[in-house]
């Protein structure tokens, strides 16, 4: 019967402590932000949505390799014998280009933001962006593109030359 | 009454069940309110870890790593990196051992503040859940800093870390070692000590120390039992021996040994500790290179196993190695599992809402039990 009382008592004791206890923390500055009105300022490393400046890609597939998903799809062709070689942008090391480079695209449902592709780019031509809200509504929308004569973003639906000679 | 026999009835608590921290489904046997058996289901979140660990280099195990015990990926990443490099035989620069130690401590606390605030909403307190997602968000802040990620880091690589720290970040973790202190205390007030949760706690699911020996389990829930061992202790690796710090064990002071509260509590006092650990680290921090330098992984044939002390128990990792550049096996030895394992025994003769305080106390993450 005591205890029965005693539980009591100290319930109520250890509701009141608490409350107290939550009105202080009430009065304390907000932890919580309103998201989509105000954003946080992200920090120089944030890993967002991967970014390739194909000017300064030497096509030497590193990158693709060290993918653990395997979503970076490219295609390098060669360039001719008679072809001049252009040469990546100063900062990134002046290195050859000596390939043309038609296809660079990473699939986005599949990147796992693991930042193991920026790593071992020679010339830092891949690197992740501060961008971080990519919700579409097609998923075909995730694939980008970054080939040579794109415009980065998602990709375009190629027409096959047959198809449009029959038009 | 006992004479009354009683229709047994079967009932599925999950996978979708708020309590059951992620998707497990138990099957529970009840004869009334009282739960006879509860036989745990798992694989609803398995990846298969082991074989895509077969498939990528060293180096791209490391995002799957991550993603086993996803609310402690810098504890993981610490038990795969010493794996490899055992087998390499690479000696690691001291600064990022360091760097390692600190930034396993602080993962240490936001997955003890994770486990400690779900356990007060699974059994019925709200409040404290929002302080330590609260605290926690101030760690996961520290982790965006280093390495540009809040979830799943990749940033303890093989042969050391990632980057080196970025500036700033010593003046922030001091300033969370002086903000989080007094918070523990508040934890405490609010839920540790509430007479509510003590009694709603207490001389429920106990682990008496005999089967906790027997079923292998390690981390909070063996020391909640009363058995002093800890890996960081008892089987020192990196540099843990130069540090101080205590192991907390279950006293039994609310109840009997091994019950809920002890293994509920041993988290709380381990987060004080992780905290010591984290300032003393700091202090001692050395310049110098953040990551030996080396080649493209490629042990030679060979095997290794090496186990951390992760803040759910003992992980480790089995990896043979046959001279190419992809792992011929990795087997990870997951605490998790080893403490599902034990949820018939304890489970038997509870009741139906006891088996949510025990799952509770228990800390699993499915992703960890699954792989």
């Amino acid at each position: 019967m005591k205890k029965y009382f005693l539980d009591i008592y100290r319930g109520m004791r250890s509701i009141l402590k608490g409350m107290i206890l939550t009105l202080i923390v009430a009065f304390r500055p907000k932890a919580t932000i309103q998201y989509p009105f105000v954003k946080r300022e992200l920090p120089t490393r944030t890993r967002g949505r991967l970014y390739c400046n194909i000017d300064d890609c030497i096509g030497c597939k590193l990158c693709a390799v060290a993918c653990p998903v395997d979503c970076i799809y490219i295609t390098a062709n060669k360039r001719g014998p008679e072809e001049e070689i252009p040469l990546t942008s100063p900062e990134s090391g002046a290195k050859q280009r000596k390939f043309h480079l038609p296809q660079f695209d990473i699939d986005f449902t599949l990147c796992c933001w693991c930042s193991l592709c920026t790593v071992v780019c020679p010339t830092d031509c891949l690197y992740m962006t501060k961008e971080y809200e990519f919700s579409v509504a097609n998923q075909q929308d995730l694939i980008w593109q970054f080939g040579e004569g794109q415009k980065p973003g998602p990709k375009q639906k190629i027409e096959p030359p047959h198809l449009k000679s029959v038009k | 009454m006992s004479e009354l026999k009683t229709q047994e009835l079967t009932i599925n608590m999950g996978p979708q069940h708020p309590s059951t921290h992620g998707v497990l489904r138990i099957e529970l046997l009840t004869d009334g309110e009282v739960c006879m058996r509860a036989i745990p289901h798992i694989g609803y979140l398995h990846r298969c870890f082991e074989k895509h660990a077969e498939n990528v280099d060293y180096m791209g195990v490391m995002p799957f790593v991550d993603r086993m015990d996803y609310v402690a990926s810098m504890n993981n990443d610490i038990a795969y990196a010493m794996a490899v490099e055992k087998l390499l035989g690479v000696e690691v620069p001291k600064r990022a051992e360091f760097i390692r130690v600190v930034m396993a401590e602080l993962n240490r606390i936001a997955s003890h503040l994770l486990a400690i605030g779900t356990y007060g909403l699974d059994v019925g307190t709200f409040t404290p859940f929002m302080w330590a997602f609260r605290d926690r968000e101030f760690i996961l802040d520290i982790f965006e800093m280093a390495s540009g990620a809040r979830l799943l880091y990749n940033y303890l690589w093989i042969g050391g870390v990632w980057m080196d720290v970025t500036p700033g970040i010593e003046e922030k973790i001091k300033e969370f070692g002086d903000y989080f202190g007094p918070r523990i205390d508040e934890l405490d007030t609010i839920l540790s000590y509430n007479q509510i949760f003590i009694n709603r706690t207490k001389n429920v699911g106990i682990i008496p120390l005999e089967t906790a020996i027997n079923y292998g389990l390690t981390g909070p829930n063996l020391r909640g039992s009363g058995k002093k061992w800890d890996l960081r202790k008892n089987e020192p690796y990196s540099i843990y021996p130069e540090l101080e710090f205590d192991v907390p064990i279950g006293t039994g002071e609310m109840g009997a040994v091994g019950d809920c509260w002890d293994r509920y509590m041993v988290r709380v006092r381990e987060m004080r500790e992780s905290l010591k650990l984290v300032k003393q680290a700091l202090k001692q921090m050395p310049a110098g290179p953040f990551r030996a330098k080396m080649q493209r992984v490629r042990p030679a044939p060979g095997e290794a196993y090496f186990k951390t002390e992760n803040p759910r128990g003992e992980l480790g990792f089995y990896i043979v190695s046959d001279g190419s550049i992809k792992p011929y096996r990795v087997k990870g030895k997951s605490p998790c599992f080893t403490s599902i394992s034990c949820l018939d025994e304890i489970c038997q003769g509870a009741m139906i809402a006891d088996v949510v305080a025990i799952i509770g106390s228990l800390d699993i993450v499915l992703g960890e039990v699954d792989r």
